[in-house]
């Protein structure tokens, strides 16, 4: 069975926005919800990087442990996935939560919390796939559809990438070693990824192609 | 001037002891293999995503990154106190709050089968004293229901999904536990009112005075037969009060910085709130069921008090002889019935009332 998931390549993201704009147009994401945000380490300085991060639908997902109402589920493709029909919007599954993926919309007096909002790797909730009582709660269900998270197909450097687990660590694996693992300290990225031709090693990535 | 030259110094010369600390320590530890001496130009990216994983000095150095998306802590990539709460919260609060919660209750059904009610040594008398005025009565159920209701719909929050789900279903337990979420927070602020005036009516007689260790080391007369004279309110009381108005306070205090998610507090800030309501509304919990049990079942009289306002002279006597003298002095001892001698005389009547 396949485990999705996500892994945001730092040495390719260029801090766009590009997958928070896909996200929150895709999705209808009300104001104040972002299932995705990109950030910045040491921005403006030498060394900068940027990640893109939303849910990462964990194996053992805190969220789900500590939820009073038990509403999340996993669903077949390893995501984690919840049922608004049962959230009580408590909070706990974003004090829980260490990438701050859950969301809440204000809902009511003194800002108090609606129902918890987050990325469902565009595979809608558990309504009847496509239902438009799914895109009314829970947005799109790409997966449904045989797609891709939108986020990861509209990044344009392919920073952001979204797929089965095995798959996606293998197209990882094979930037890391046609970069030069930058343990060899010969940098990272493009820089000085161009000098490993002369170096007789990039055949090793590029053997099964 | 002077003053800010020494603090200035002061901080480079702690560094230093930090500096030249650390590696008298990374000698002591025993290494059979060299370290890779090429900095990995990464690791400086996964210790900023991840600087609480450092030891604190070190973590200092990368402070969270920014993002375009405006909000609390919004810079954070990852926030590893969420483990630690989730582990207080299953592994710590969950367990031990349902051994102290079901403990406090089996010590009570102990003593009760041990001493028993705990009656009036003389029996009632016919003559009865003021002791709760109605205002006092008023904030005392105020909070009592105010409290209960939060204490109900809190045990339901945190037992529910282990003692309640597996019978009830999921949509009429989220039902339950939604109104339990909003309850909660619709009267969770009616606490810290009922706080504050319960605080001003009593705290005066809840001043710890002569005798009160006395008490203490007598076990308060409900453990021996003999008699511990006290004021108005005794030790078990006055400490009642005092962990009332300070375990209370903290989980009305607490409660606060959970309810209100607006005055720009991070999740560190909502954890360390959330560890210390749970605590201390575990511990408040426990402590409450031991006095309403003294309250109502385990002790003869005691209850009349807090609901007509009376209590019996005898009962007075009993468990507060320092204010049932002073009482008696001041004259301010009634009869309990005016028509009580005629209740006697005539029995016929008081069955017909009936």
């Amino acid at each position: 069975m396949a485990r999705m998931k996500f892994y945001c390549d730092a040495e390719r993201c260029i801090e766009c926005n590009g997958c928070v704009t896909a996200c929150k147009n895709e999705n209808d994401v009300p104001w104040g919800v972002n299932r995705r945000r990109v950030v910045t380490i040491k921005d403006g300085e030498a060394g900068e990087r940027s990640l893109s991060v939303a849910c990462m639908h964990c194996s053992d997902a805190p969220c789900a442990a500590v939820c009073p109402v038990n509403c999340f589920y996993t669903t077949d493709d390893g995501l984690v996935l919840h049922d608004k029909d049962i959230c009580i919007g408590c909070g706990y599954c974003f004090y829980a939560c260490p990438f701050g993926a859950p969301q809440f919309p204000e809902d009511g007096a003194f800002a108090s919390r609606g129902k918890m909002d987050k990325c469902t790797f565009c595979a809608g909730g558990p309504e009847e796939d496509n239902s438009a009582e799914e895109r009314r709660k829970y947005g799109s269900n790409r997966l449904a559809e045989g797609k891709l998270p939108l986020c990861a197909e509209m990044c344009a450097t392919k920073a952001l990438l979204a797929g089965d687990a095995s798959v996606i660590s293998d197209i990882y694996r094979k930037r890391v070693v046609n970069r030069g693992a930058s343990v060899l300290d010969w940098g990272v990225s493009y820089e000085n990824a161009s000098l490993r031709s002369s170096k007789g090693v990039q055949g090793k990535a590029t053997m099964e192609e | 001037m002077l003053i800010n030259h020494r603090r200035v110094l002061q901080f480079p010369a702690l560094l230093f002891l930090i500096l030249i600390a650390f590696p008298v320590f990374a000698e002591n530890a025993p290494s059979s293999y060299k370290p890779v001496t090429v900095p990995n130009p990464a690791t400086d990216l996964w210790r900023a995503v991840n600087p609480q994983q450092l030891p604190p000095a070190e973590a200092a150095m990368f402070p969270g990154g920014d993002s375009q998306v405006q909000g609390v802590q919004s810079g954070v990539l990852i926030n590893q106190l969420g483990q630690r709460w989730r582990h207080f919260r299953m592994g710590q609060l969950l367990p031990t709050g349902s051994y102290l919660l079901a403990g406090a209750m089996l010590a009570i059904l102990l003593f009760y089968l041990i001493r028993g009610k705990v009656l009036i040594r003389d029996g009632e008398s016919d003559k009865k004293i003021e002791r709760y005025s109605i205002y006092e009565r008023l904030i005392h159920w105020f909070m009592a229901i105010v409290f209960l209701f939060l204490g109900f719909s809190g045990l339901i929050l945190l037992f529910g999904r282990s003692l309640l789900l597996p019978w009830m279903g999921p949509e009429l337990f989220s039902a339950l536990a939604s109104a339990a979420k909003e309850g909660h927070n619709l009267f969770g602020p009616l606490f810290l009112l009922a706080l504050v005036l319960v605080f001003l009516k009593f705290v005066i007689r809840n001043i710890y005075q002569k005798g009160d260790l006395t008490w203490l080391l007598k076990g308060g007369g409900i453990i021996g037969k003999q008699d511990v004279p006290s004021n108005f309110f005794n030790m078990g009381e006055k400490t009642l009060f005092w962990l009332l108005i300070i375990v209370g306070g903290l989980i009305a205090i607490s409660g606060v910085v959970l309810l209100f998610p607006v005055f720009g507090q991070g999740r560190d800030i909502m954890e360390l709130s959330h560890v210390v309501h749970g605590i201390a509304a575990v511990v408040m919990l426990s402590v409450i069921i031991g006095h309403i049990y003294i309250g109502t079942i385990g002790m003869q009289g005691a209850t009349e008090g807090m609901t007509s306002g009376y209590c019996d002279l005898n009962w007075a006597k009993d468990h507060h002889s320092w204010w049932a003298q002073r009482c008696i002095d001041e004259g301010k001892v009634m009869p309990k019935q005016q028509g009580a001698a005629v209740h006697h005389d005539n029995p016929a009547p008081a069955e017909a009332e009936k």
